[in-house]
């Protein structure tokens, strides 16, 4: 079936988490990504053994999953042959992705002006930390962003530590918009026939991420800043909840028919006959006082009878699940969120991060799964680049690739 | 200068906040958007800024039909007929019902890009639930695991900036395989597929390992699985230093001296000692060490060491950091009424095509007459009779 971004060829030069998740977008639908690392162990996420101190097990699922549908070349940089190498692919290929230092690039002889006068139509795209202006130089991680975007300062209830969005939560999302970036580039440069340099950081993305919130500071609301508390929301009818078992989350707004239903699924007529919530402007009056009230009636059940009596009366809301529940959640199978792969590394299939934006005519794919470093360097230099066997044992030799 | 969708015409028909920024972004890289008023418009309060409005809707026009009337549908169809994209958060039902489901676009626009975010994904038991990111969130697992051991699950928001993003990537990469091939596309994404990619590696590894309580329950900062990555230690001001240094051989030499602690202690001499063996001990070293000095030392040191490590900030932070004026990130702005303003700017640097802004969010209806014109080739004339007969706003 054809593929959105066929024809597309991309170097990807990126390591850890947000590079790779972009090119990962490119290749799943159909772009040919060349992983190109270094000889010396390559990207580092190769060596990540643990999470959470939990053993990986026998596969590397940090590593393969982002990597998939990709192609590895192992090249020194710093050797002379290794750099032509580079410059002889950079002329094949549409698109160079890096999320290393742009200094760092600079110093390796791979800074746009170099790459664009060996391919004037090239779409050169970096993740810098903080953005490609201004002063901050220093290295960047999903959360050391976070820390200072005002995200996590804002979450949880008052008094507790901020809470960071969960491990890789910044990155994913910087990974997304550079992937756009790169295909707005493209569409561009099909219109124009025009390449161009591009950057979307971590900080940039991450400050997006917080648009509603942000925002609403920005224009003067300062306690858009601070953590709120659960017990004191607006909308009591809109809230998280406990019970006997696990939480569940109501989504209702504040209108009178809604709080009569809620009432009936709690079993707590005296809550409907309460004068101080008689009205969606009393609720929100006595809203911490409601917010009791409710919560002393849902802590009785569990949250399969509490959901079944929400069912019975229209009430919006879902259980607040684990993660054992969502690997088993058919919604997410059946829509390809999770997908089989078959995992060389192990011999069979495992479970994976599948497809979440779909195509209808042009869908995504897993092909294969995470490359070994350098499977495909010489294949390339032969095929795309013209090299010689000899000349590729010569730079072997001479460990410019491995 | 050129932008990346120059000419092309986008219908935008959503209700989020998340859906109409996707919209507005596309309008910020050059499409032509035309917002469609799905409920009679609030009237613009006297005072104040509506700034979610001049986020959400900046840089687009604004057309407000009537669609309970039969004149109003057809002017729809006829306008879809003129779109490249369509992006839209409404239920497949109400698209149905205005004859617009992907289908029906079909049959008015063959090669039409159309682009639905939803609740739950296009297929599958609960692909008619309502789109709400909380339910969303709540579905994805990731919630009890947020905060420290004892407190309430966590909605961070996150998830639905995430899908927006992800209906823009998927738009724009449909219109690219349209610019090669001529072929339209359904493009969909969902609040609860977007929650599990922010949720990246702890749902991969629940996947792959299959269990594991620290994957199920809450971990207590004093407890974290490497005291150098991922912690979270109180200054004596009470603000918190965040840590990220994973590969913690590299940076031990610094990092212990700038923290007080002996590099040769031989508790922590070696990576496994300092995230195996003597894990909590090192973690009680640090919580007493960051304590002797408020979060403006630590931020000194970090920055003078180049030590991955940061102060957790609150919003006035990126509000006033050069960084974020010079990358765009945050931009000042004239309003008509209120003057210069900060609002969120752009998040990706093109240096071809790049994001700017026009202008501000429209009235309900401001542009149709222009609409109407430009696209439809309509008559002022015609548009008056319209506009009369309340077909029109």
């Amino acid at each position: 079936m054809a593929k959105a971004l066929d024809g597309i060829r991309v170097i990807d030069m990126t390591v850890w988490f947000q590079g790779p998740v972009a090119a990962q977008y490119l290749g799943d639908f159909g772009a040919e990504v060349i992983k190109l690392e270094r000889p010396q162990g390559g990207d580092q996420a190769r060596g990540v053994r643990s999470i959470k101190s939990l053993e990986i097990g026998d596969w590397n699922q940090y590593f393969l999953v982002i990597n998939r549908n990709k192609k590895s070349m192992a090249v020194d940089l710093k050797k002379p042959g290794g750099k032509e190498i580079v410059y002889r692919l950079v002329a094949e290929s549409d698109v160079f992705l890096s999320n290393l230092a742009p200094s760092m690039l600079d110093a390796w002889g791979l800074s746009y002006d170099e790459l664009k006068a060996i391919k004037p139509d090239l779409i050169y795209a970096t993740n810098t930390g903080y953005g490609r202006f201004g002063e901050i130089n220093r290295p960047s991680f999903d959360m050391t962003v976070q820390a200072i975007t005002g995200i996590m300062a804002r979450l949880g209830e008052p008094g507790q530590p901020p809470i960071y969005l969960g491990m890789g939560s910044g990155d994913a999302y910087g990974g997304i918009m550079s992937a756009l970036g790169i295909v707005l580039a493209l569409l561009q440069r099909k219109r124009t026939g025009k390449g161009q340099r591009l950057d979307a950081s971590l900080y940039g993305a991450q400050l997006f991420l917080a648009a509603p919130m942000l925002q609403a500071y920005l224009a003067g609301d300062q306690s858009a800043a601070l953590q709120s508390s659960r017990k004191q929301v607006a909308n009591p009818l809109w809230n998280l909840y406990p019970t006997r078992g696990k939480w569940v989350f109501v989504c209702e707004p504040n209108e009178d028919a809604r709080f009569a239903a809620l009432c009936r699924a709690l079993d707590a007529p005296q809550l409907g006959a309460d004068a101080r919530f008689a009205s969606a402007a009393e609720r929100a009056r006595h809203n911490e006082a409601l917010i009791e009230l409710i919560e002393a009636a849902t802590q009785r059940h569990d949250d399969a009878a509490l959901m079944a009596a929400f069912t019975r009366e229209g009430i919006v809301a879902s259980p607040v699940n684990n993660l054992a529940d969502v690997v088993r959640d058919e919604q997410a199978w059946r829509n390809a969120y999770f997908m089989k792969a078959y995992c060389e590394e192990v011999q069979r299939e495992v479970d994976v991060r599948g497809l979440p934006v779909t195509l209808s005519k042009t869908p995504g794919e897993i092909q294969t799964l995470g490359p070994q470093l350098g499977q495909d360097t010489e294949l390339l230099m032969m095929d795309l680049l013209g090299y010689e066997w000899e000349q590729i044992e010569a730079l072997k030799a001479q460990g410019a690739i491995l | 200068m050129s932008r990346p969708l120059d000419d092309l015409v986008v219908l935008d028909l959503s209700r989020l906040f998340c859906t109409s920024l996707c919209a507005a972004f596309l309008a910020d890289f050059g499409a032509r958007v035309i917002r469609l008023e799905l409920e009679p418009a609030a009237p613009r309060e006297a005072e104040g800024w509506n700034h979610e409005a001049d986020l959400i809707h900046r840089n687009k026009q604004s057309l407000a039909l009537d669609l309970g009337s039969e004149q109003g549908r057809t002017l729809l169809h006829q306008l879809l007929a003129k779109t490249d994209a369509f992006v839209t958060d409404c239920s497949v039902a109400e698209l149905a019902a205005l004859g617009i489901d992907y289908e029906g676009a079909c049959k008015l626009r063959a090669d039409i890009v159309y682009g639905r975010l939803s609740g739950f994904g296009p297929v599958g038991p609960d692909k008619d639930l309502p789109a709400i990111d909380e339910l969303a969130a709540a579905r994805t697992g990731m919630m009890p695991i947020l905060p420290q051991p004892g407190q309430p699950p966590v909605y961070t928001g996150a998830g639905a900036m995430h899908a927006g993003t992800m209906l823009a990537f998927g738009v724009v990469t449909a219109l690219f395989h349209r610019a090669v091939s001529g072929e339209g596309q359904a493009v969909d994404v969902s609040l609860f597929g977007a929650n599990m990619y922010g949720a990246a590696l702890d749902i991969q590894a629940f996947l792959a390992i299959g269990k594991g309580d620290r994957l199920l329950n809450p971990i207590s900062r004093l407890d974290v699985s490497n005291p150098m990555s991922g912690s979270l230690y109180k200054a004596s001001d009470g603000r918190w230093v965040t840590l990220t240094m994973p590969d913690t051989d590299r940076w031990w030499p610094t990092f212990s001296k700038v923290t007080g602690l002996n590099q040769a202690d031989p508790r922590f001499d070696t990576h496994d000692k300092r995230t195996e063996s003597h894990r909590l001990d090192l973690i009680h070293a640090l919580e007493a060490a960051f304590a002797q000095h408020d979060g403006a030392h630590w931020r000194r040191i970090f920055v003078e060491h180049e030590l991955s490590a940061d102060i957790i900030e609150r919003f006035d932070h990126p509000a006033n950091d050069p960084q974020t004026l010079a990358n765009r990130y945050v931009i000042e702005l004239e309003h008509p009424s209120l003057g210069r303003v900060k609002s969120l700017g752009f998040p990706i640097y093109m240096s071809e095509g790049t994001a700017r802004l026009d202008r501000l969010a429209p009235c309900a209806g401001q542009h149709g007459s222009a609409v109407l014109r430009d696209l439809l080739g309509c008559s002022e004339d015609q548009v008056q009779a319209w506009r009369s007969a309340g077909v029109l706003g």
